[in-house]
């Protein structure tokens, strides 16, 4: 049995990440647990995470990274802390994208992590890091302010992120407040192409488009979309920046965003995250009804995928369609986050009829 | 009246140096590119002028390269025939190493002006040798000039009273530790990894023979097409500059003709992750034989020679900036592939066939993007199927009119391929990257393609029905063994169906299985993470619906099952296969489960052996 195990994985390995991939380790990993193979199980769910987080299947990877924490607390000399600490990190950068996780819970997790770091010798910077990331993404935005101000005052060891992850998610959140000026101004190192990493500046390119655009850089906006956009398109992690570009090209190029839309929605219907494909829906209704507004009266190709799909949709059938998903995920995430930040933000982009 | 000065560059030239060695460049052998590189453009100048002045008509460029000396005393000589630098020249490209160090790589980024770039592609020999010797002579000028320059910043500039030609000489020093730089062997290599495509002989001369080192002709690099007739000597080319034997290509040209180039198609099958490494030239000299972004993703079957004058290289001139340039480039390159495959698709369906079997998911790749290249390699992409790997358009003539069924995940074909297949019903899997995606285009590109998708349950439609009779008949039965399965949220139905030899069979959603591992995992984590698990169950509990066990009732200990009377001997039997059918499908038992067989098993044994007694 472990042969056939082992076949799978490398089978896997073989693969760019995504759903076929996921498949054939979840297979290996079954088989693992029906055979009793802890360790090669153990093994099998660090490639699960690791595939499962970066490709937009945040359930898979919180199921599988549970089921490893639970096994290294068992017999925690067993396995590398290292690897399974610096996961933690990604699980909390996900675990606000599911509207049935309570905030206690969320903070818990956030506690258990602090708990588990300083037990190795890590210091606060990743704990307040996250506070300030989670704060965020439950639009609790003055509380992020407090936690961006606590954790650079902390040094960076192993366990922090990166510099440019960092620096990334201090341009989301002036993206966020809105504070156009800041935002730009912190995006400098990262557009400069000083820092850099695996998702940077992917996700930081989609950030400068609409201050760009809003100070009348129209054409800087052009080319950061231009290169942004083809730094993610084939990359199904980066729904979130895909559905920025969609909001930028609403107000830049409308017609160019159907092309967009087009090409990412049936990524957006098979896609775990509520928050992602949330950002998604509403930055796609945004653009239809600009289009349909203007008069246009294109009809889009919908993905087979969904049920009514097969036939081509007008903008207002399309608009009906997707516009409740939005909203109704916004309520969602509203009441589990304590505020209507959600709510407003689609309120902003999406017209009210 | 030779007359001689000392100065200082201004300048910490073992930093320089060190920038240049260990951040910038991936290797000293590049001294050879940058020396190359500074003749080229010395000739380039040179030819320009002649444009202009009468001087130079009929001028042709030349390089040559001269080993001599040996061990520590060897010496590496570089002579072109190009403009030659006078004395204020050499003033202003000693000035601009002056500023080298102050403003590092970037310098070497925005520096494009022919004395700037010779100054400072003339550093990076200092990483083979501790004193560079430069003779030259203007076209301009006349007047013979020497350099002197040593590592730590000094140099001299001397006028010569020897009347040298035209052109410029560079001697290097072999630098102790250096040597295998110096090997003819290595010398050559390099010259021609770097110059093969230069358009002027480059000649190395060893212990008194001289040879040419680069291609001796290059002028098909202006028309590409032209390539097409000379098959045998590109492929040589091929396996020449890329060292792997090749057995098609495809002529690449961009519409400007600024860049051109050869896409080799692979002769072997390659991993979709592998890095794409294509050989590019810039103005004929190499920047890269690793660059990744001249062509789409799409194309990772290809490896290809690029020429272009249009791009602009980064500092390093190892790689190229990703600007709207490239972007360009890029596409219309990337045009050129499919047009040619689309026209083999036309005229040589059997040279397409070849390649789809060798590179199909490449080609599958471009056809998610492009449905005008869907809609004429579909029918040769092959998919596995319960009537094995076949081509779309055998698939697609089997299903006869009818929509074509397909799975999604790998999962659920696996689940009902051998009752699919009992029953000769055509179910293709579609959970292999891209296949799921092609399917469901088809429709667009041909209305009359369907592709519909199948669920493990949809597969009962094809079960037989019981009849009513029978339906009364077992109806008390299925309640009990509803009962029994209830609390692993799976509920029972009894059907007819091929093989008979598979007594039940069981299936499962998606987000059903998702449950199921979410609900083993709750057992094997902390208590928090439960907690976190269970909350999310809500979510995926509202989609998951119930498994279903299918028994066959065409199977003889189905339907002995179903003469039973006993409840607890059914309600033991109906446990006992839907254990059996989780380890047949290798899912993973949960406690409860593990609870259920083993309660089973000993009900059986107990009641064997009772049996047994009363015999």
């Amino acid at each position: 049995m472990e042969d056939t195990i082992y076949d799978l994985m490398e089978q896997a390995q073989d693969l760019p990440g995504g759903a076929a991939k996921l498949a054939i380790l979840e297979e290996a990993a079954r088989l693992a647990d029906a055979s009793g193979l802890k360790e090669l199980a153990y093994e099998v769910r660090g490639e699960i995470v690791d595939c499962a987080i970066f490709n937009g299947y945040p359930l898979k990877a919180l199921i599988a990274f549970s089921w490893q924490l639970g096994q290294f607390d068992q017999t925690p000399d067993e396995y590398d802390e290292q690897e399974l600490l610096w996961t933690y990190k990604w699980i909390l950068g996900k675990v606000c994208s599911f509207p049935n996780i309570p905030k206690t819970q969320v903070e818990d997790l956030v506690e258990d992590m602090r708990k588990r770091y300083a037990e190795y010798g890590y210091n606060e910077r990743p704990y307040q890091y996250y506070k300030f990331r989670i704060a965020m993404d439950m639009g609790r935005l003055d509380e992020a302010r407090q936690y961006l101000d606590t954790f650079r005052t902390i040094e960076r060891d192993s366990m922090s992120d990166c510099e440019a992850c960092e620096q990334s998610q201090i341009v989301r959140f002036y993206y966020l407040t809105g504070e156009d000026e800041q935002a730009l101004s912190v995006a400098k190192p990262i557009l400069s192409g000083r820092m850099t990493c695996a998702e940077v500046p992917h996700v930081t390119l989609s950030q400068v488009l609409l201050p760009l655009y809003r100070q009348g850089e129209a054409d800087k906006a052009k080319d950061h979309h231009r290169n942004g956009y083809r730094l993610v398109r084939d990359d199904r992690d980066f729904l979130k920046t895909i559905a920025e570009h969609i909001e930028y090209l609403a107000v830049a190029d409308p017609v160019k965003g159907i092309e967009v839309v087009e090409r990412h929605l049936h990524m957006a219907l098979d896609y775990e995250s509520g928050l992602e494909q949330m950002y998604f829906y509403a930055a796609m209704v945004g653009l239809l009804q600009k289009l349909d507004a203007s008069g246009d009266s294109r009809l889009i190709r919908l993905p087979a995928s969904l049920e009514w799909g097969k036939e081509e949709r007008t903008l207002t059938e399309i608009i009906a369609y997707f516009r409740p998903l939005a909203e109704s995920a916004a309520a969602a995430f509203d009441r589990r986050n304590g505020n209507t930040f959600y709510t407003d933000w689609i309120g902003k982009i999406v017209q009210t009829a | 009246m030779s007359q001689t000065n000392e100065y200082r560059f201004q300048v910490n030239l073992g930093g320089m140096i060190d920038i240049l060695a260990n951040h910038l460049y991936s290797s000293p052998r590049v001294f050879i590119r940058e020396v190359l590189q500074n003749a080229t453009d010395a000739i380039t100048a040179r030819k320009e002028l002649g444009e202009t002045a009468a001087e130079s008509k009929g001028f042709e460029g030349k390089v040559t390269v001269e080993l001599s000396g040996s061990g520590e005393q060897q010496v590496l000589m570089i002579q072109d025939n190009g403009i030659g630098l006078s004395e204020e020249d050499i003033h202003r490209f000693l000035s601009i190493i002056g500023q080298s160090s102050k403003k590092g790589a970037d310098l070497l980024a925005s520096e494009t002006s022919f004395i700037g770039r010779f100054g400072i592609g003339l550093l990076s020999c200092f990483m083979v040798s501790d004193e560079i010797v430069v003779l030259t002579r203007s076209v301009k000028e006349g007047i013979s000039m020497e350099w002197r320059g040593k590592p730590d910043g000094t140099y001299t500039i001397r006028r010569l009273e020897t009347e040298l030609p035209v052109g410029t000489q560079i001697y290097l020093r072999c630098k102790p530790g250096s040597e295998f730089y110096y090997e003819p062997a290595q010398v050559e290599e390099s010259l021609f990894y770097y110059g093969a495509l230069l358009p002027y002989p480059v000649m190395l001369s060893v212990d008194g023979e001289t040879r040419r080192v680069n291609l001796p002709s290059t002028h098909w690099m202006q028309d590409p097409e032209q390539l097409r007739s000379r098959r045998g000597e590109v492929l040589d080319l091929g396996y020449r500059l890329m060292g792997e034997r090749f057995g098609d290509f495809i002529p690449l040209r961009t519409a400007s003709g600024r860049t051109g180039g050869i896409a080799f198609i692979l002769p072997r099958s390659i991993n979709l992750n592998s890095k794409r490494l294509h050989r590019v030239y810039l103005k004929h000299m190499l920047v890269s034989d690793k660059a990744e972004n001249v062509l789409p993703e799409w194309a990772f079957f290809i490896k290809s020679l690029i020429w272009t004058d249009e791009l602009q290289p980064t500092a390093s001139r190892e790689y190229f900036y990703e600007n709207e340039q490239l972007d360009g480039v890029r596409s219309e390159l990337g045009t050129c592939i499919r047009q040619e495959l689309l026209r083999m698709a036309e005229y040589e369906p059997d040279r397409l066939q070849h390649w789809i079997r060798l590179h199909e998911l490449s080609m599958k790749a471009l056809a998610v993007e492009d449905d005008e290249f869907l809609r004429i390699m579909h029918r040769w992409f092959s998919f596995e199927s319960t009537f094995g790997r076949r081509e779309l358009s055998e698939l697609i003539r089997e299903a006869g009119g009818r929509p074509l069924h397909y799975t999604s995940t790998v999962d659920e074909y696996r689940q009902i391929t051998h009752v699919a297949a009992a029953q000769s019903m055509l179910v293709i899997n579609g959970g292999y990257i891209y296949d799921t995606e092609i399917l469901e285009k088809l429709h667009w590109i041909d209305p009359a393609l369907q592709a519909e998708r199948l669920s493990p349950e949809d597969v009962s439609l094809s079960f037989t029905g019981l009849t009513q009779e029978e339906r009364e008949q077992y109806y008390s039965v299925l309640r009990v063994m509803d009962a029994a399965l209830q609390p692993m949220r799976c509920r029972t139905e009894l059907k007819r169906f091929e093989p008979a030899s598979l007594p039940v069979l069981y299936t499962i959603s998606q987000d059903a299985l998702t449950l199921r591992s979410m609900e083993n995992t709750v057992e094997e984590t902390t208590a928090l993470f439960s907690n976190v698990l269970d909350s999310l169950k809500a979510g995926v509990q509202q989609n998951a619906g119930y498994s279903t066990l299918y028994f066959n009732l065409n199977n003889p200990v189905v339907a002995r099952i179903f003469e039973a009377t006993d409840t607890q001997m059914i309600t033991a039997a109906t446990e006992m296969m839907y254990v059996n059918a989780l380890m047949m499908g290798h899912y993973p038992m949960n406690r409860s489960e593990l609870g259920l067989m083993n309660r089973s098993v000993l009900h059986f044994i107990n009641w064997g052996l009772g049996n047994g007694q009363n015999m």
